[in-house]
């Protein structure tokens, strides 16, 4: 009985897949703020490295992860994936349910897949210093750790609610040699006047987004990074499901339900794009794959597939992406990560064409799951990836009803050893099941007279 | 340094046990029964745990009504603002509690039971907060602490910016003896609110004033109004602050009626309420919950009537309340007379608590459903 399927280092995988290459139409390009026209790669020149620009919009199929790159991943790839028998006794199915367990990186997640390529080619672009925005603080700490490798400057704008309740991450950064902000900060004039409007704002991915845009186009030596939603973040996350599946290959399986938790997209799209590739090619037509969000922030589930700016300011481009409106501001609950009002567009388009699906968690029964999660197959999952078995849990369900012996896979995309105080709520019933009401707001939407 | 206005009804509680719910009037039958004081001892463990806290200052009554019950826990420095002789009254507390108010206290912490927190209010109003240890034969009213040890903490933890709003019910004792449970809402008072305690979680935009959660209810409630519905507005601050947003009037306590952005009628009864109704006149039911427990329907708001409640579609009932008041009612109830009707809200509703947010809550489930 096999538990840990473990590739050899010289299989990690020399290139990343590049989903965008087997769409059957380019995706919607993304438009000005201002002008509302197509953006050019000069318009992205000012935060970004020429490199990445490239691969934001590329459609090669296959793109070289270079060989320093490559070093540095192996301080924790390829990581294993796990047959997860204890779970599947516990919940008596017939169902194989293997996970991919990404919390073996330092920084605990599945983040630093990309924050090391990022930094990487920012270095080999001359910049000196990186500003970026971090929820819950796995993207500023994956960040702060990879750009200390490549001797760069680190500013992390951080939301201010997770940054006074997370403290250890913000503490993570310290030691990789970042600085780490709480925004909105005084530091910028998005920051000012969001402060200016609401002094006691909890504040969002979206506004702390804006502060790091701001900062890194007013200072020449600065670029940007995003730690999910762009196409060339969720390109460098694929390499947890191109492992996958030689990991399966290796026990002759291969899944039939594929899972990950969706906030801006990139981990679910790291375990997916391989496979929903495989469903584009007509290769494993079949194969089914879910994003599992949280009830209180359900972009894929409620919201509109439009186009909307990724922040709140104005200062990104306008994305073609599932959207609950730029202006929304989730509540703050536990998975800070998933607190984002947009989400990817390529894992948006794939979803209204169907090639995903998605479906929403409240917040006290993804605990539930994390709890069953922990007391059978030991590891305390962070509460984003909570979601994710969640719906593990309940796709091996739905087969102990039917009888069905599929293959269900699962990215376990982060450990929940910064987040006990939010199992302590759990234990002390103090989880709020936040959802958003969008009865109310499409009723409202669909008779009141539009006003041009 | 806080000023604390203490007292306590020494026969609050007394009628419970002997099976006479409620005290009032009832004292010589209650001791009669063989019922002893409730009060004291409910009020004693809360003192106790605040005796030795140095930022406190203590003004009381005399005797039962408060100085006993600090002189035994030890505490060495209070003031005696209030004297009365014999039997206390409901006069007694709302004189005391008078007194404290000229004094500038800060909070009215009490010990006894609906009647008490009525007659505190009535004395008061919203000029100061009020905080009861619970010890009566019913709570209905928010104004309570859970136990008397979380009424320490919430005294000890108290700050103006973490007040709520709490109910202050009338309950009609007479009825109430004869098996009938008639509740109006009294009053709205402002009660200290668990705010600091979750800290340690991530909800801090929670322990905002609760006025900025009710502006942002409101601020919702404005975008989604729909035009030629009928809105039937509840009792409360947090409905109140809606009409403020919509720029229409509505009174604290009563229902009111609301279409395309003007009143139509001020404090309503159910049968001008059923009127109103006209055919195909589309309604909506904006209510919060009401009380300690948390009552959608049949606990001070039972103009809207089961009758009226199937009329416009359980669909239609929209339920608000902030974060803050949710946070104290873990569950919610549904009383509204018909049960079949409360058992269509199945197990769980959903409550409006933000700006285009909301929280699912469940509803108690009660044992003849």
């Amino acid at each position: 009985m096999q538990t840990k399927i473990l590739l050899d280092e010289e299989q990690m995988p020399k290139k990343w897949y590049n989903v965008q290459a087997d769409l059957k139409s380019p995706l919607d390009p993304p438009l000005h703020p201002k002008t509302q026209k197509p953006i050019g790669p000069e318009d992205l020149a000012a935060i970004f490295p020429m490199e990445l620009i490239r691969q934001e919009v590329t459609t090669d199929r296959h793109i070289d992860i270079p060989a320093d790159v490559q070093d540095v991943l192996r301080l924790w790839r390829p990581s294993p994936l796990y047959r997860a028998h204890r779970l599947e006794k516990f919940l008596k199915t017939p169902a194989k349910i293997y996970y991919k367990w990404e919390g073996v990186s330092p920084a605990g997640s599945h983040k630093p897949n990309t924050a090391v390529p990022q930094a990487y080619y920012n270095m080999k672009a001359g910049v000196e210093r990186i500003a970026t925005e971090t929820g819950a603080g796995q993207w500023g700490s994956a960040l702060a750790f990879a750009t200390m490798l490549y001797d760069l400057e680190c500013t992390i704008y951080m939301v201010r609610s997770s940054y006074t309740q997370k403290p250890y991450r913000k503490s993570m950064m310290h030691v990789w040699g970042a600085e780490c902000i709480p925004s909105p900060s005084t530091k910028t004039n998005a920051g000012r006047a969001m402060l200016e409007k609401d002094p006691d704002t909890p504040g969002s991915l979206g506004m702390a987004i804006s502060e790091a845009v701001e900062d890194a186009a007013s200072h020449s030596n600065t670029n940007y990074a995003l730690g999910s939603v762009l196409n060339h973040v969720c390109l460098h996350q694929t390499v947890i499901g191109l492992e996958c599946r030689e990991q399966l290959a290796m026990v002759d399986d291969y899944p039939d339900v594929v899972i990950g938790c969706v906030g801006g997209g990139s981990n679910f799209a790291g375990i997916s794009f391989p496979f929903a590739g495989d469903k584009l090619t007509g290769k494993h037509k079949d194969v089914d794959i879910i994003g599992a969000e949280p009830a209180s922030c359900p972009t894929l589930t409620k919201g509109l597939f439009t186009y909307d700016l990724a922040d709140e300011a104005g200062y990104t481009p306008l994305l073609k992406m599932f959207t609950l409106g730029h202006d929304f501001v989730p509540p703050s609950m536990h998975a800070g990560g998933l607190r984002y009002h947009g989400d990817s567009p390529i894992v948006s388009r794939l979803v209204h064409d169907g090639v995903m699906r998605a479906v929403a968690y409240h917040q006290s029964e993804v605990f539930d799951a994390a709890q069953t999660f922990a007391r059978t197959e030991g590891i305390i999952v962070a509460p984003e990836t909570s979601h994710a078995v969640k719906s593990a849990i309940d796709e091996a369900l739905k087969c102990k009803k039917t009888g069905d012996a599929k293959t269900i896979l699962f990215n376990c995309s982060g450990h929940g050893n910064f987040d006990m105080s939010a199992y302590d709520d759990y234990y002390a019933g103090k989880l709020v099941d936040y959802e958003y009401p969008d009865e109310l707001i499409k009723e409202a939407i669909a008779r009141i007279p539009i006003i041009s | 340094m806080k000023r604390i206005g203490f007292l306590i009804n020494p026969i609050a509680g007394m009628g419970g046990a002997v099976g006479l719910k409620g005290t009032d009037g009832n004292v010589e039958e209650a001791r009669r029964r063989g019922a002893v004081p409730q009060a004291k001892n409910r009020a004693h463990i809360t003192l106790a745990l605040l005796s030795h806290d140095k930022r406190l200052d203590f003004v009381t009554c005399s005797g039962a009504m408060g100085e006993e019950t600090l002189k035994e826990t030890g505490m060495q420095e209070y003031q005696v603002l209030y004297h009365f002789k014999g039997e206390s009254s409901a006069q007694n507390t709302r004189q005391a509690a008078q007194m404290f108010l000229k004094a500038g206290v800060d909070l009215i912490l009490f010990c006894g039971g609906d009647g008490t927190a009525r007659d505190i209010f009535d004395a008061v109003g919203r000029y100061v907060p009020i905080l009861g240890i619970p010890a009566g034969v019913k709570m209905y009213s928010a104004v309570f602490a859970i136990d008397p040890v979380t009424a320490a903490e919430l005294v000890a933890g108290y700050r103006k910016k973490s007040l709520r709003d709490s109910e202050v019910m009338d309950v009609d004792e007479e009825a109430y003896r004869a098996g009938e449970l008639k509740t109006r809402l009294h009053g709205i008072a402002r009660t200290p609110a668990l705010a600091g305690k979750v800290q340690f979680s991530k909800h801090i935009f929670e322990e905002g004033d609760e006025e900025r959660a009710k502006g942002e209810i409101a601020r919702f409630f404005h975008e989604i109004m729909i035009p030629d519905v009928l809105y039937i507005l509840g009792a409360g601050t947090t409905i109140e602050s809606i009409a403020r947003e919509l720029g229409v009037n509505k009174t604290l306590l009563g229902i009111d009626a609301v279409k395309n952005g003007k009143t139509i009628a001020l404090d309503i009864d159910e049968k001008t309420l059923w009127a109103l109704l006209g055919p195909g006149q589309e309604a909506k039911i904006l209510i919060s919950p009401i009380g300690a427990q948390g009552f959608i329907l049949g606990r001070g708001n039972q103009q809207i009537s089961a009758r009226i409640a199937r009329r416009v579609g359980i669909g239609n009932i929209i339920v608000v309340a902030t974060p803050h008041k949710l946070r104290e009612t873990p569950v919610l109830y549904v009383d509204s007379g018909d049960s079949g009707l409360d058992a269509e809200f199945g197990d769980s509703v959903l409550v409006v608590s933000g700006y285009r947010m909301a929280q699912r809550k469940r509803i108690h489930q009660s044992e003849r459903g």
